[in-house]
């Protein structure tokens, strides 16, 4: 589903990702954990083409992601509130993006219904803008838009944090059944080594740019990740 | 011990926000202007003796100045209710340390005045003063006729912060200020009551007398105290920062839009950014005003045979807001780029709709300036040249050059003066948009003729029609070379 080669991403000299090469199968469910700087984010902005990469290449069903459209048909993302339309309301957002994805306003409708659990009643029907709303309600917004056009590839960067406990149990529920019903591939960066390593079937550690460490997730992976951050 | 320390960190809050040193260019540019300004009006300030000493035989020039105080002192409040940025130290990180209220609040109500804009005018005051009243009067008087002045600004800058605070910088308290303002000089006008008289009594007063001056001081102390008393009836910041709350969301309805598809709802996206933001709702006011440009070109005789100028008027006007919005055609976008640029939206389809918004744009703007043609057939040609050339060769040059606007727009202010994410990039290319098509009508017009030269013109906008799709392509080309660059610099954000 999604192959990359090669591929390196340097600012000012000084190389911030360098991954020779990994694959991601479809249906995979990856999660990317690493420290501040690992470059979790921009291996993802990469791999949504908003940045150019100095060499290699990203490819998402066998085409190139540069400078193509393709992608943007089967891929959700949410990475931060920059990929939010923050002077809109929440309706107006949610049939802005389906209507991208040539969704009709029962379809819309029919999807807002699924998601009345993970909004739980504090998102929908108030007049307010999305500017308006707290980061995690903002969040919760992000995650469902991406949802909207039956992505075959879901990627979120730190899908958790903001989010209040319930949210967060509710949201690794939500992804684990969006995996088994639609076997949807998933990206997920996490600081948080228990969420991803339950959410997650790979795990992949990046460290300054590099890939260190890259395993199927076991009963002890958690402890092999703690025992790597451990300081 | 503590304002000095405040101030500190006010100033560093300026030079520290990012893009000041990069935006040098720029500073450089408005530091000239503010030269140019400042030198017109001492020169106004040395010759206003002998400029009012003709206006008026039985009233010396001091009589007449002091006269229009009074009108200075409420077109001022228009103008600063209009423009006057609210003084707003970020209060919420001071509220928790162990600082007085009130030197806050001091601090906040104080701070402006001593923004040397406020001081501008002085320019023409103290020289007017120096050569005029020490001459009639004498150096006490003079001195009290400066300080007079500078309690009046003082004033004016107090009581329009009371005024925005207390009654929202929205529409309707504009529009009531002016209106007071306007019956004011109609009353004048009618010989009903004389601001004029009012103003001359009462600043002779002010100024002639020794302690004239408390009464100056009185009403601002009246400002300063009302200040006061909005602040200790509002004590928490969310009371006051009402522009947090105080948007209303204007929900027109945009669903015709949908025939259109996706491109239909870029355009819908659009527009309901152009509504929702301060910046770009004053720039849609702006261009309104805009429209009224011809009406003191095109009835003046002197301008008649300019026909560079003429055209400039022309292209300017059935294209105001194609020309107002469309330099920033891309950067308007820059708080949800990632968003756009991730979603389902095939950038050509992007780049058409920003192509079709403009469009749309200068329809709207030519339509409202049709009423211009009863000014004769000379003004018809010119508007139909100028419309053609606006959406055969100016649409593109604009949705070529704006992607190299790089930095992200802060919508939530208004544009007066505002010179946010301004680079000297924007002057290099708005400026030959803007001032090219004036010389090329002025070199054909003095060569052969005006139709000659609107012919040109004309025939340059035809060609930029047929060749729509690859000028498009073009455009969409240079955009995802682009892309990156701007995404980059939109995420970056500006203080």
């Amino acid at each position: 589903m999604i192959q990359v080669t090669d591929l390196q991403k340097a600012y000012n000299g000084v190389t911030v990702l360098n991954i020779p090469g990994i694959h991601i199968p479809q249906g995979e469910s990856f999660g990317l954990v690493g420290n501040n700087g690992a470059g979790k984010t921009t291996f993802f902005r990469l791999i949504l083409d908003l940045i150019e990469a100095n060499s290699g290449e990203v490819r998402i069903d066998d085409q190139q992601v540069k400078r193509n459209d393709t992608w943007k048909t089967m891929t959700g993302s949410f990475l931060d509130e920059g990929f939010l339309i923050d002077f809109l309301t929440t309706e107006e957002y949610f049939n802005f993006v389906g209507k991208l994805h040539a969704k009709s306003e029962g379809d819309i409708a029919l999807f807002l219904e699924s998601m009345k659990d993970f909004f739980n009643d504090e998102i929908l029907g108030s007049k307010k803008l999305i500017r308006d709303f707290s980061k995690g309600n903002q969040k919760k917004i992000g995650i469902a838009a991406a949802l909207i056009g039956d992505p075959k590839i879901l990627i979120l960067d730190e899908p958790f944090t903001a989010l209040d406990p319930s949210s967060q149990i509710r949201l690794k529920r939500f992804l684990a059944d969006l995996q088994t019903r639609f076997n949807m591939t998933m990206l997920i960066s996490s600081h948080d080594l228990n969420h991803v390593t339950e959410v997650c079937k790979r795990i992949v550690v990046l460290e300054k740019g590099k890939i260190v460490k890259d395993l199927q997730t076991g009963e002890d992976t958690l402890k092999e990740l703690e025992a790597y951050f451990a300081v | 011990m503590l304002i000095p320390n405040l101030i500190t960190q006010e100033w560093k809050k300026s030079y520290r926000a990012q893009g000041f040193y990069k935006n040098l260019a720029v500073n450089i540019m408005l530091g000239f202007f503010v030269l140019y300004i400042a030198v017109v009006l001492l020169f106004l300030g040395f010759s206003l003796n002998e400029i009012l000493e003709k206006v008026d035989n039985k009233l010396n020039p001091m009589e007449l100045f002091n006269g229009g105080m009074l009108y200075f002192m409420f077109g001022g409040l228009v103008i600063r209710f209009l423009m006057q940025q609210l003084n707003t130290l970020n209060l919420p990180p001071y509220q928790v340390l162990p600082i007085k209220r009130s030197t806050l609040i001091n601090f906040l109500l104080l701070k402006p005045l001593a923004s040397p804009g406020n001081y501008f005018l002085l320019l023409v005051v103290i020289p007017f003063a120096i050569k005029s009243v020490v001459g009639y009067y004498s150096g006490m008087v003079a001195l009290r006729f400066v300080l007079g002045f500078i309690f009046l600004i003082w004033f004016n800058s107090l009581m329009a912060a009371f005024l925005k605070r207390k009654f929202g910088p929205g529409l309707l308290s504009f529009i009531s200020l002016v209106l007071v303002a306007v019956a004011l000089g109609v009353l004048e006008y009618f010989k009903v009551f004389s601001l004029f008289e009012l103003s001359k009594s009462l600043y002779g007063f002010i100024v002639l007398k020794p302690y004239g001056l408390v009464v100056s001081l009185m009403f601002v102390g009246v400002a300063y105290a009302l200040n006061r008393w909005f602040f200790s009836q509002n004590y928490y910041p969310e009371n006051f920062n009402r522009k947090i709350k105080g948007d209303k969301v204007v929900t027109a309805n945009l669903s015709f839009l949908n025939r259109f598809g996706l491109i239909g709802e870029l355009i819908g996206l659009e527009l309901k950014l152009i509504l929702r933001h301060k910046r770009t709702k004053s720039i849609l006011y702006m261009s309104v005003i805009f429209l009224f440009y011809g009406l003191m070109f095109y009835t003046r005789k002197d301008y008649a045979t300019m026909n560079g100028m003429l055209f400039f008027v022309a292209m300017f006007m059935t294209g105001t807001l194609m020309l107002m919005f469309g330099q920033w055609i891309i950067s308007w976008d820059s708080s949800h780029f990632d968003s756009l640029m991730t979603k389902n939206i095939p950038v050509s389809t992007y780049v058409n709709a920003n192509y079709y918004l403009l469009l749309a744009f200068n329809l709207i703007s030519f339509t409202l300036t049709t009423p211009y043609f009863l000014f004769g057939p000379k003004i018809i040609y010119m508007h139909l040249a100028a419309f053609v050339f606006n959406i055969g060769v100016n649409i593109y040059l604009l949705l070529f050059f704006a992607t190299y606007n790089t930095r992200k727009l802060d919508l939530s202010k208004t544009s007066a003066m505002n010179y946010q994410g301004t680079t000297y990039k924007n002057f290099l290319f708005v400026l030959p948009i803007l001032f090219v098509p004036m010389a090329i009508v002025g070199i054909i017009s003095t060569f052969a003729s005006m139709n000659a030269a609107l012919c040109t013109l004309a025939s340059l906008g035809f060609v930029g029609l047929l060749l729509r799709k690859q000028l498009i392509n073009l455009c969409v080309d240079q955009f995802n070379k682009r892309k990156y660059t701007m995404a980059e610099g939109f995420r970056e954000g500006e203080a």
